[in-house]
């Protein structure tokens, strides 16, 4: 199975603990990848972001989903609909 | 001598009910029929392990096994669980790693970490009410190179002998398994479920057969239940805290649109 290079690893767990740069790489990510060296092919794929690219370019599974995370909306912007719990934790709060 | 009173392994996301929600409601009545009996075990400590999700270690310093030694952790508030801060319990945290060390375990000792979903959603599951001290213990699957199932199973027994052996008389301590059942994370077979292999998993785990499944290599486990099924290594650290354990399946749900094997068990020791 291909391994995507460290530098496309070290960008998404970069950006993935800095809001600012979250932020900026959300409305334009080619100053990113120009920071962190990527090549061309790897930026493609980048740009293209669907899960059969991700997986083409062999990014881990967990640093995929915080990819999508970063194209999808700025950092820290709550999920719609109360998050994938919210149907259940009244169930579970309760003594 | 301290002692294991129980073990209990269980899936650790939720996802909306929407469509399965007669699957969802059997998934949340497993869950508390879990907290009830860790409840009734009145434990003095809870060991809780469970992969992270590249949240707190990173490929840029890959963490395998690790313990949480802090006095508290705070959680990380993803995938829907609230973020709370529970307590830990430095004297059995530090002391587990000091006694792996002479059984051939160089464990991790973390000071700093946000737990992510992987414990908090089982963390809500079995203490709402934060009345428990948990030590988390990381059994991180999620690494490039993983612990071996062996490894884990045989560390869960480095437990079992560190709790009996260095602990304070009348120590009650239970022991916490998240993750799995068989799921593919972000790969082609997404939406996949391997129920039979998840099913003959969870017999061998709860008829007192689980070393049969420590014997298993990472790549087979990986082949037969995807790269999220890895993730059951946190279930064998729990079989090797109680060998030869028999118990109970608490619910198993093939849900392809949660993408996951659910699943559940409890586990009482075995007679000495």
């Amino acid at each position: 199975m291909t391994v995507a290079p460290y530098r496309v690893h070290k960008l998404i767990q970069e950006l993935m603990r800095d809001p600012a740069r979250a932020a900026a790489f959300a409305e334009d990510p080619e100053p990113a990848f120009e920071v962190f060296g990527l090549a061309e092919a790897e930026k493609a794929l980048l740009r293209d972001g669907s899960p059969a690219a991700l997986h083409k370019l062999g990014v881990h599974a967990n640093l995929q989903m915080k990819y999508a995370r970063l194209r999808l909306r700025p950092a820290g912007t709550a999920v719609p609909g109360g998050g994938p719990l919210a149907a259940y934790l009244d169930r579970l709060l309760e003594d | 001598m301290g002692r294991i009173v129980g073990g209990f392994a269980t899936s650790h996301v939720l996802f909306p009910p929407t469509g399965v929600e007669d699957k969802a409601t059997r998934v949340i009545d497993g869950m508390l029929e879990m907290r009830a009996r860790i409840r009734a075990l009145s434990p003095d400590v809870i060991v809780l392990a469970a992969s992270d999700h590249l949240n707190n270690f990173s490929l840029a310093m890959q963490v395998t096994l690790a313990v949480g030694v802090a006095d508290e952790f705070t959680t990380l508030g993803d995938s829907g669980a609230p973020a709370v801060t529970f307590q830990g319990m430095r004297d059995f945290a530090e002391g587990f790693v000091r006694f792996a060390g002479g059984r051939e375990f160089d464990l991790v000792q973390v000071e700093e970490a946000r737990p992510d979903h992987g414990m908090a959603i089982p963390r809500l599951v079995i203490d709402p009410k934060n009345e428990f001290r948990i030590v988390p213990v990381y059994i991180n699957c999620n690494m490039p190179v993983p612990p071996s199932p062996s490894r884990c199973y045989r560390l869960g027994g480095a437990l079992k002998d560190y709790v009996e052996s260095e602990r304070p008389a009348g120590e009650r301590a239970v022991v916490v398994g998240a993750g799995g059942l068989s799921h593919w994370l972000c790969l082609p077979e997404q939406g996949k479920v391997a129920a039979d292999f998840d099913e003959a998993f969870i017999d061998k785990m709860i008829s007192g057969r689980a070393e049969e499944l420590a014997r298993l290599t990472t790549h087979e486990i990986e082949l037969a239940s995807g790269n999220g099924g890895l993730e059951a290594t946190a279930w064998l650290f729990v079989a090797g805290a109680l060998p030869a354990a028999r118990g109970d399946k608490l619910y198993y749900e093939p849900i392809p649109e949660w993408i996951s094997g659910m699943g559940g068990v409890s586990l009482s020791p075995a007679a000495a």
